[in-house]
């Protein structure tokens, strides 16, 4: 038995079940890395920007298999009060590199109301980049509340909790290599 | 890919690079327990490749952070006294800390990261880097857990940069010094 079908046998007792295995997943986000290619191979200074934390290790397995020179960068947020103020958030550590005159492509790990993408996106406009695009691994269109371009999308998933691959719940199972659904009492 | 033709060889290849970083997960498993809930602390940017896959082989319950941290020296030469520019969102004080690091050098960086991270208080503090280059160190700093030693040469590659380039190359690769001379004169 391989190493990957041991994992996904062996559950956490909150997870429920595997809702994406590590092929699945790596087979995707090489599909997405050869459309990146393609579509940025005449583009210089083509920035990543990865926002933390839950987009690490889908940063990192998509930049890899990329075939185009680009930069990697980094922002950090944080929501303000949870379920106050719509969407705002906060940026506690912008990019080190200025974005301005660059193709920038957002990558984040979930799109769920859509908040933080467009703030995201509104932010990085607001610096004139040569173009600006994003990639989302995943995708739940039922939580969505505020309507936001998504370039590149690895997967619509339904409206449950999620966990590994970068995602978490309370700091736990973010670094699952598969994509997990949680139990709903563990949540609820 | 453009890229790879500016690489005069290949020091640790893919496969290799996947072996060793899985060992060194299994060494994290044996280190810790369950209870022992480390929190991996990823010094960015050039570690968060090395994290990403070192984390899909521990088996214990843990946590992970980031630090991005920039010196105030320009160039390449470390001096040590860096300017925390994202400090961990979460406190340490009495948690399990593990550093994980893609290249210790003069080791001057880490260790400020480490007397920093210390007057926090953590039950634990340890330290594992993908590289260690032994020829460059100036200052004795403990390594709990190294991937490869390596000797003092231009290494990209797997996190790794020159001038933000090449992060993302699967492997670890020596550069071309005709690229490192152009690279410098831009």
């Amino acid at each position: 038995m391989t190493l990957r079908k041991r994992r996904e046998m062996n559950l956490p007792d909150s997870v429920e079940k595997v809702l994406l295995g590590e092929d699945k997943i790596a087979t995707r986000v090489a599909e997405l890395a050869a459309q990146i290619s393609a579509d940025y191979a005449d583009a210089d200074d083509l920035i990543l920007v990865g926002v933390l934390k839950g987009s690490f290790i889908f940063l990192a397995d998509l930049a890899r298999r990329l075939r185009v020179r680009h930069y990697v960068d980094f922002i950090a947020l944080s929501s303000y009060n949870r379920g106050t103020v719509n969407g705002a958030v906060r940026l506690i550590m912008d990019t080190r590199m200025s974005v301005t005159g660059r193709h920038v492509l957002v990558v984040e790990d979930i799109l769920d109301t859509g908040y933080t993408l467009h703030y995201l996106l509104r932010a990085f406009h607001a610096r004139k980049p040569a173009s600006l695009r994003s990639c989302v691994l995943l995708s739940k269109p039922e939580r969505r509340e505020i309507e936001v371009p998504v370039d590149y999308l690895g997967f619509e998933i339904p409206d449950v909790w999620v966990v590994g691959y970068g995602l978490d719940y309370a700091d736990r199972f973010r670094t699952l290599p598969y994509i997990g659904a949680l139990k709903r009492e563990t949540y609820e | 890919m453009g890229l790879r033709d500016d690489i005069a060889k290949i020091l640790v290849p893919e496969a290799e690079l996947q072996r060793r970083v899985a060992e060194l997960g299994q060494q994290i498993n044996g280190t810790y327990s369950d209870d022992d809930r480390p929190l991996l602390v990823c010094v960015l940017k050039g570690a968060y490749v090395m994290l990403a896959d070192l984390t899909r082989h521990l088996e214990i319950r843990h946590a992970v952070e980031f630090m991005e941290i920039s010196s105030y020296g320009a160039g390449t030469v470390s001096s040590g006294v860096v300017r925390i520019l994202l400090d961990l969102a979460q406190s340490i004080e009495g948690r399990h800390v593990l550093i994980v690091e893609d290249i210790i050098d003069s080791g001057r960086t880490l260790d400020y990261i480490t007397r920093n991270l210390r007057t926090r208080g953590p039950a634990s503090l340890r330290v594992c880097t993908l590289l260690s280059k032994p020829d460059r160190r100036e200052i004795d700093v403990p390594l709990d857990m190294v991937g490869f030693e390596v000797p003092d040469e231009f290494v990209v590659g797997y996190g790794l940069d020159f001038a933000e380039e090449y992060r993302n190359l699967p492997f670890i690769g020596v550069l071309k010094d005709e690229v490192v001379q152009r690279r410098l004169g831009e």
